[in-house]
């Protein structure tokens, strides 16, 4: 069943995603049929209406659970009177940030691609650094760790972006922070942000917007699942599970389906969206080797 | 100087020498709890670190057949690893009466799995814990006190290992750093999925495979793990340049015909001692012998769809 004519998106960004990353999701409670087949995804437009000029606000000093994380999210979802997004959960951490926004996502083997962005400048950004391949988010994205450039003035910093930091400073930006959005080898993107003031982060920063990467991974996966959790089942879900067997599971299915573990790592999940069961219970039957993942033969 | 002093001083010896080097931090972890079990006369140790969330994630294990069994236990949500990590000491619980008392949910998993004490270390920096050590005796007890100092030095070794100098000074780059212990796990994870499936393994075999080919390929385990994902693990078993995400165009495994019993492409197969023996991925010959025969399973059946089965009778 071609499961994206049945989702109407409140808008047009979460097409994108499906789009470009095409699945037949779950129906009902027959079982999922996965073909993997991942498109680079299509240049989208900025929406510059979700949050108005955040780089002038003045920071939050902030200390986020994962529950204040979802409920900052899906309050944002709330305010707009539409289902949660992955666009919500990048403007509710431009918003905690006290920054700007970006979110780069890469399907499969093509580059990434600017996907969000909560402004202008931000976005220009974000693009900038995809253009000069140089950049705390392109390194993030590369070695799968968050990179925080404090302060852009720093000369160290000057000497590794040699290209990027006097046009990022020129445009006002002072300090990139890029984290990656990813769960091990399941690499989905990067989410950057750009303040307008140098200075130290906090640990408590960082963990709060680690969070954030967290609850955007967990709304891509689902969207390319074509899963759509109401907002008390993502606050009950909380964020993505960190159990061995459940990294484990997705490694099998991979080889299964013959995709990336990322794709794994979606089928495993609506998967046990349409069982309605917890996704440990899911990745245990699999590791057990009482389930397994088998691609159709014909499409 | 007493055996187990001798036997400690080798034991820190050995793992300063890693440290200086450049070494692979899981791989380091991993041999560390082994060490802790030897000295300290224990019977499991594990190694947890908390992430952004506050939880606490299991990064290294003494040995990893014993986590089929009630190790699910470290993931609980109470007991005693919690308890260390939270309040910054040490929590012993020696007997398991003490065990029913304190943590009522964590109790009945510890001792199903046959461990009657245990002993939490926080891993302390400074005045802040990033995580913590438990220790597991199937005998009740106290841990004495020598074993209790050096419980706290392999602790500390632990800390170290993890964090680098700089980290010291800026809690962010703790976390930073973290992050990166905590991501190298999960892809070792997933590779270990990834090569049960392809080479027909239990779980801890699989591991066993990774970890024999990094170290005799001199390659840090994460790198390994990073290839093995990217889907670089070649039909011969080596590791080449990566080929894609998977080969495309080939038969489904489980549809091909077959006599049971009989080897499928890409099973491990012992491969005989020539010089390119090292290039390859090969089951330890320390592991079970599950390797030579096919693991139960469905795959050599076609599948119409994915569904739980019945689970299997015991072998």
């Amino acid at each position: 069943m071609r499961y994206l004519a049945a989702r109407t998106a409140a808008d047009g960004s979460e097409d994108v995603i499906m789009q470009a990353c095409r699945h037949i999701g779950t129906s009902g409670g027959r079982s999922s049929r996965h073909i993997g087949t991942v498109v680079p995804a299509p240049r989208w437009p900025v929406r510059s209406s979700v949050t108005a000029s955040p780089l002038h606000r003045e920071g939050m000093a902030v200390t986020l659970t994962s529950v204040g994380v979802w409920l900052s999210i899906v309050g944002l979802a709330t305010s707009e009177k539409t289902a949660v997004a992955v666009r919500h959960a990048v403007a509710a951490c431009a918003q905690a940030a006290g920054a700007g926004a970006a979110l780069s996502m890469s399907c499969g083997r093509g580059a990434p691609e600017p996907l969000f962005a909560t402004d202008t400048l931000s976005d220009g950004l974000e693009e900038l650094q995809a253009t000069l391949g140089q950049g705390p988010s392109v390194e993030a994205l590369a070695g799968n760790v968050p990179v925080l450039a404090e302060d852009l003035a720093d000369e160290r910093i000057l000497a590794r972006w040699p290209d990027l930091v006097p046009a990022a400073l020129a445009r006002g930006v002072a300090a990139i922070i890029a984290i990656p959005v990813s769960s091990g080898a399941a690499r989905v993107g990067v989410l950057s942000l750009y303040r307008n003031r140098a200075g130290r982060l906090s640990g408590d920063d960082l963990s709060g917007w680690l969070l954030y990467a967290d609850a955007v991974m967990m709304l891509v996966l689902d969207a390319r699942g074509g899963l759509a959790p109401g907002a008390v089942e993502l606050i009950g879900k909380g964020f993505t599970e960190r159990r061995a067997e459940v990294h484990q599971a997705s490694g099998m299915i991979s080889v299964q389906l013959r995709v990336s573990v990322t794709d794994a790592l979606v089928a495993l999940r609506a998967r046990a969206y349409a069982e309605g069961r917890p996704i440990s219970a899911v990745a245990a039957d699999v590791v057990a080797r009482r389930l397994s993942f088998v691609p159709l033969e014909t499409t | 100087m007493s055996l187990r002093d001798r036997r400690a001083w080798e034991t820190f010896v050995r793992l300063a020498d890693t440290l200086v080097a450049d070494f692979d931090t899981i791989d380091f972890l991993d041999t560390l709890a082994q060490d802790s079990v030897e000295l300290l006369g224990v019977d499991a140790a594990g190694i947890l670190l908390a992430d952004y969330a506050g939880t606490l994630n299991l990064v290294a294990l003494s040995a990893q057949q014993t986590r089929a069994a009630g190790l699910s236990l470290l993931r609980q949500a109470e007991g005693p690893c919690l308890d260390a990590y939270r309040t910054g000491s040490v929590v012993q619980c020696p007997d398991p009466l003490t065990f029913r008392d304190r943590w009522p949910d964590f109790a009945p998993a510890v001792l199903a799995a046959g461990f009657s004490a245990v002993y939490a270390l926080p891993l302390r920096l400074r005045d802040q814990a990033i995580g913590a050590m438990s220790l597991f005796s199937a005998k009740p007890g106290k841990l004495d006190a020598e074993a209790a100092d050096l419980g706290r030095a392999l602790a500390d070794v632990a800390t170290i290992g993890i964090l680098h100098e700089r980290a010291f000074r800026h809690h962010e780059v703790v976390i930073q750093q973290l992050q990166h212990a905590l991501n190298s796990r999960i892809v070792i994870e997933q590779a270990k999925g990834v090569l049960a499936e392809r080479l027909h393994l239990p779980i801890e075999d699989a591991f066993a495979v990774l970890r024999g080919y990094a170290r005799d390929n001199n390659l840090k385990l994460a790198a390994v793990a990073d290839a093995v994902t990217r889907g670089a693990l070649g039909d011969d078993l080596s590791i080449g340049s990566a080929q894609g995400e998977h080969p495309r165009g080939r038969e489904p495994r489980g549809y091909r015909p077959r006599r049971p019993g009989s080897p499928l492409p890409g099973d491990a197969v012992y491969v005989p001692n020539t010089a390119s023996r090292t290039s390859r991925m090969r089951p330890s010959s320390s592991s079970t012998a599950s390797w030579s025969r096919p693991a139960a399973g469905p795959w050599h059946r076609p599948a119409a769809d994915s569904r739980i089965r019945p689970a299997r009778k015991a072998r």
